[in-house]
């Protein structure tokens, strides 16, 4: 026994026990109610299952309303592999009606165990008919989800229009908007216009028990949001011409690009070979991609936009507008040319013509030795003291007709082709060069790469008379012209528009009077063209034409080019004279020939070793 | 004294506890709806329904304290022993015939419903150990008192342990708290609390570490409580010194033989032969007791692992080495606590609202109306309602103190120490276990938790301390 006193203060301690014990209680719990925050995280992602809603994508239409590429709906078949059927299903019938391998099915269920209860994905691409038997067979734990999947009724463009893929690990990091399994627009269009194709993706979120299973939308659906549809693009391209050039470029290597001069709207835009883009699309797209990927001409290369050439004799219309602009040529001048020009021992061959040649008939019959003249007259100004400051005068000319540098055009993938500039012939040339050393730049030859597209838009600019639209792709969405403002601008070269009606004159006449272009005639539309031949260092010749008709207010202004495919009148110039046709009389009238181009394949030592 | 008693059912009852009592147990009602409630159910009001059941074992639990309060007080007192025996009988019986749930066969069924012997168990053995004590003969600093005390408290947990029903048993261990009270000498307080920590520290520590801690402590206590510092602190250097000699000397006759732990065990164990010997001709109760409690240790906690493993089930050495942070693991073991934690911080201070709870209403915590049913006060109520919980239970815990304190008779002292000393056990475990600070045992909450057996027996426990001290305050009215 003890005393009264000392039970008193046995009591006392013992209360301060009690005390101290709800004390530690009472700050742990304070701790984790009001100073911890991640458990309030933590109890959301335990209730919350976010089910994304996907929107359809837009889709693309030409000019004349025609689909390009289509939306179609198709479904993510799903797994949660808590909520399986543990006493087992017909396996079989779901890989029947999904069309996969018993294989595939296991190792996705096998995946799917890592993660129970997150949803993974079995297989996609899963059609309306097939996700409705899913339905109704009722699987357990197997859910679809709605997606689009592109169809291209008229199988044309592949490089234009691009193609859609799963996003890489890589874009992923740089794009928060995408999430593993979210489709992306890989080239052309689809990735120019990727965040108007795409829509907004929605969300619905799920209030789940323990188990996994949904009770409900979570908070009467306060945080779900709905998909927004993508929006539908208006192409400015004309599937007939797209159609008809693809089919006349067929067997060959090389672009074709239509422009309408008085928008910069691309009407057509070849680069072959070319492929379908429905091939890039569902289960195959793998299978087919490395295909591509393995094929030496290189389909999946858009030659149209990124492809460098020497421009050839078509330069030689850039040539004579600076010289004009310049003053140090006039429409009038004569230059003799004696089967070429010959200084020293340089010389630059040319063909038997009559000689000499003003300026429209040098344009006419593409008289290399005229355009030596006027290039060595730009470069050796006086004005400029010294050749190297006349080189700079001419190269800052050439970029204003959209060389040497990107457009701008809506292809994000545009190439810069080639103008070289002082340091490069200083570099090359150990700082000595003159006008002779750079001689080739006169006809188009040389270290100058030029874009299909840009040379395109030399076409539309001497439709224009001297300005250019930037070419683009996209006429409207969702039927607003809410295109980027600098679509919309006249972009002037430094050459002033009088200086045009020579070199238009003499394209005119290379067409129908007589020159090398004359068989691009089409009675009763004024065709312009220019001719072009670039030497090539590995192979035959390559063939290009430029043209532009009607001569007023053109309608279409086309470049053509074809790698190794000779003279430019041999293969570019037919293919560009049949689609002027088609584009302005809305017919074939020369069936023979197009069958003749289509069928001609030419052989190219370059890829096909 | 006897005269008119009963002029009145609730004449001298402590209005605070009752009170209190009953704030409790309707907010345990409460959160036992919103545990169990279900929206889509076809009738609300059907009786299948835990909320709905739980009204009717309200009801009953009032008519039983209602009874307790009726019997003359003198009862208690006269029936402790047969209490006890009957408690223990029911124990065996469960053992016997009794069904298993979670593993611990711990459970009689009738029909629809289950009772746990072992609530009313703890009950008989607070009336048994408070008759003891309270016998004019008994001191608590004799050895022969402690080992009967002993002795009452160990055979119910004896049979408890045998169940397989662990976490209920360790309750029985609360009674250290009593002995304080009732003059158990401090300096054995200690030793006992630091075996306990021990035990925990046997998952952790090397045995050599363990036994050198074990020396010290044992040596340390009974140091203080004899006083004799000087040959106590003598007796330890001889005690490591020969160890060290004894290992040396091993070391020399055939090297890799004996290892420095055998060599200090064997010496341990000559000494503590030593030890009993002068403790018994020197007749130091307290130096017996602390050598008991050293040779019991070393047998014991080298079985630990053997206890560990086959005393405890798979999911409840998980959760002690969880517990422990030996093993981590937030999906497996860890899973109940983290659940009841993320339900319990999600409710902020001031909570999601009755009912808006969705990590208890979707099924993420665990026995959510049962043993976790603090994390829906956490949940719905936030830290007002889990702040206003702990000083309900606080206040009743040194109310019954405060009750015990008044008591003429030890008896009724005793036995209000008694609850107080197991409510606060079951209120710091259960609590402990839902915010982390606890290893999961599966004990309820005193008077919240869903359960009829569990009600019925703490509201038992509750109001025999009332009565006694009922009794006690008519008698000094009358006095008066």
């Amino acid at each position: 026994m003890i005393d009264r006193q000392e039970g008193f203060a046995r009591m006392r301690t013992l209360q301060f026990i009690v005390l101290f014990i709800f004390l530690v209680l009472g700050l742990r719990i304070a701790y984790i109610q009001l100073f911890d925050r991640q458990y309030k995280e933590l109890a959301r992602t335990n209730v919350m299952r976010r089910e994304v809603q996907y929107p359809p994508r837009g889709e693309v239409f030409d000019r004349r309303g025609e689909y390009l590429a289509q939306s179609r709906e198709c479904y993510d078949l799903m797994v949660v592999y808590r909520e399986m059927d543990k006493r087992g299903f017909d396996t079989a019938k779901l890989c029947n009606i999904v069309n996969i391998s018993k294989k595939q099915l296991r190792q996705k269920l096998a995946d799917a165990r890592m993660s129970p209860r997150m949803p993974v994905l079995v297989t996609n691409y899963v059609n309306k008919e097939d996700k409705l038997r899913l339905d109704a067979a009722n699987y357990r734990g197997f859910h679809t989800v709605y997606r689009t999947v592109r169809h291209y009724p008229l199988h044309v463009g592949g490089n234009l229009l691009g193609s859609l893929g799963s996003v890489s690990e890589a874009f992923l990091k740089k794009n928060p908007y995408y999430k593993p399994g979210d489709y992306v627009g890989i080239g052309g269009v689809e990735s120019a216009y990727e965040p108007l194709l795409r829509g907004t993706k929605g969300v619905k979120v799920r209030e789940r028990d323990t188990h996994g299973a949904i009770k409900g939308s979570y908070m009467d659906g306060l945080f779900d949001t709905l998909p927004v549809p993508g929006s539908n693009l208006e192409s400015t391209i004309d599937a007939r011409l797209q159609l008809l050039g693809e089919e006349l470029m067929a067997g060959k290597v090389g672009a074709a690009v239509a422009i309408e001069p008085s928008t910069g709207e691309i009407l057509m835009m070849v680069s072959s070979p070319t492929f379908d883009p429905e091939e890039l699309v569902g289960r195959e797209r793998g299978n087919n991609y490395m295909k591509m990927l393995r094929n030496k001409r290189n389909p999946m290369f858009n030659r149209a936009v990124k492809g460098k050439y020497p421009p050839g004799s078509t330069f030689k219309l850039v040539q004579a507008l600076i010289g004009l602009q310049e003053g140090v040529l006039h429409p009038s001048d004569r230059y003799p040319c004696r089967m070429g020009y010959t200084v020293g021992r340089l010389h630059v061959g040319c063909h038997a013509h009559e000689s000499p040649a003003d300026l429209r008939f040098a344009i006419a019959t593409s008289c290399n030795a005229y355009f030596c003249y006027v290039f060595r007259d730009i470069l050796e100004n006086r004005k400029y003291g010294g050749v190297k400051n006349g080189y700079d005068v001419w190269k800052e000319y050439v970029e204003s007709f959209g060389f040497g540098r990107k457009l701008g055009s809506d292809f994000l993938d545009e190439g810069n082709g080639y103008v070289p500039d002082r340091a490069y012939y200083d570099r090359i040339h150990n700082g000595y060069w003159k006008s002779l050393t750079v001689l080739s730049l006169s006809i188009g030859q040389g270290e100058l790469g030029c874009t299909p597209l840009q040379m395109a838009n030399l076409a539309a600019i001497v439709a224009n008379r001297g300005y250019y639209y930037i070419p683009h792709i996209v006429r409207s969405v969702d039927g607003r012209d809410s295109l980027d403002r600098r679509f919309y601008e006249r972009h002037y070269t430094k050459v002033d528009a009088k200086h045009f009606e020579p070199i238009v004159e003499g394209m005119w006449q290379g067409v129908n009077v007589g020159g090398t272009s004359t068989a691009a005639r089409l009675e009763g539309y004024d065709v312009c063209g220019k001719t072009g031949t670039a030497q090539n260092p590995r192979g035959k010749d390559h063939s290009t034409f430029l043209s532009f008709a009607p001569k007023d207010n053109p309608k279409i202004a086309i470049s053509v080019y074809v790698e190794n495919g000779g003279f430019g009148a041999t293969v570019a110039l037919p293919i560009a004279s049949l689609l002027e046709e088609l584009y302005l009389t809305d017919t074939i009238r020369r069936p023979e020939l197009v069958k003749r181009i289509k069928d001609m394949k030419i052989y190219y030592p370059a890829y096909d070793r | 004294m006897t005269a008119n008693r009963h002029n009145s059912l609730f004449d001298g009852v402590d209005r605070w506890a009752v009170l209190l009592y009953l704030l409790i147990v309707i907010a345990g009602w409460f959160s036992i709806t919103a545990a169990s409630y279900d929206e889509s159910a076809a009738n609300l009001f059907s009786f299948s329904h835990f909320y709905m059941k739980q009204l009717v074992w309200m009801g009953a639990a009032w008519l039983v304290a209602i009874v307790v309060l009726l019997l003359d007080e003198r009862y208690y007192h006269m029936w402790a022993y047969p209490a006890y025996i009957g408690g223990l009988l029911l124990l065996l019986g469960a053992l016997a015939f009794g069904k298993e749930v979670n593993g611990a066969k711990a459970w009689f069924e009738f029909g629809s419903f289950r009772v746990q012997p072992v609530e009313f168990a703890k009950i008989a053995t607070a009336l048994a150990v408070a008759r003891v004590m309270s016998e004019y003969s008994f001191s608590i600093s004799r050895t022969g008192d402690l080992i009967k005390i002993g002795f009452i408290i160990c055979l119910p947990l004896f049979i408890i342990i045998l169940q397989n029903d662990t976490g209920s048993g360790i309750v029985l261990g609360s009674f250290l708290f009593v002995f304080y009270r009732e003059g158990l000498n401090k300096w054995l307080c200690i030793p006992v609390l630091l075996v306990a920590a021990l035990f925990i520290a046997s998952f952790l520590l090397s045995p050599m570490a363990l036994l050198i801690l074990l020396i010290l402590i044992c040596t340390g206590s009974e140091m203080m409580v004899s006083g004799q510092i000087r040959s106590r602190l003598i007796f330890l250097a001889a005690l490591f010194l020969s160890a060290l000699l004894l290992f040396s000397l091993g070391a020399l006759v055939s090297p890799g033989r004996l290892d420095g732990y055998e060599a200090l065990l064997i010496v341990s164990i000559a000494a503590s032969i030593g030890v009993a010997v002068y403790a018994f001709r020197a007749n130091l109760a307290s130096t017996f007791l602390t050598l008991a409690l050293f040779v019991g240790s070393v047998v014991f906690l080298p079985t630990t692992n053997y206890l560990f493993n086959s005393v405890l089930k798979a999911h409840q050495r998980e959760r002690i080495l969880s517990f422990l942070g030996v093993i981590n693991d937030p999906r497996g073991a860890d899973f109940n606590v983290n659940q009841a934690k993320i339900a319990i911080g999600s409710g902020g201070l001031f909570g999601k609202g009755f009912l808006q709870g969705t990590q208890i209403k979707n099924g993420f915590v665990p026995e959510r109306h049962t043993d976790f049913i603090f994390c829906t006060v956490g949940e719905e109520w936030g830290f007002i309602g889990t702040s206003i919980m702990l000083g309900l239970l606080c206040l009743l815990i040194l109310r019954l103190m405060r009750m015990g304190e008044r008591q003429e008779e030890p008896f009724g002292r005793i036995y209000c120490y008694c609850v107080a000393s197991i409510l606060l056990f079951h209120v710091l475990v259960n609590i402990g276990m839902t915010v982390g600070l606890m290893p999961v045992m599966g004990i309820p909450l005193p008077f919240m938790s869903y359960g009829g057996s569990s009600l019925i027996a703490f509201t038992i426990l509750l109001f025999i301390a009332i009565r006694l001290d009922a009794a006690t305050r008519q008698f000094s009215f009358q006095k008066l």
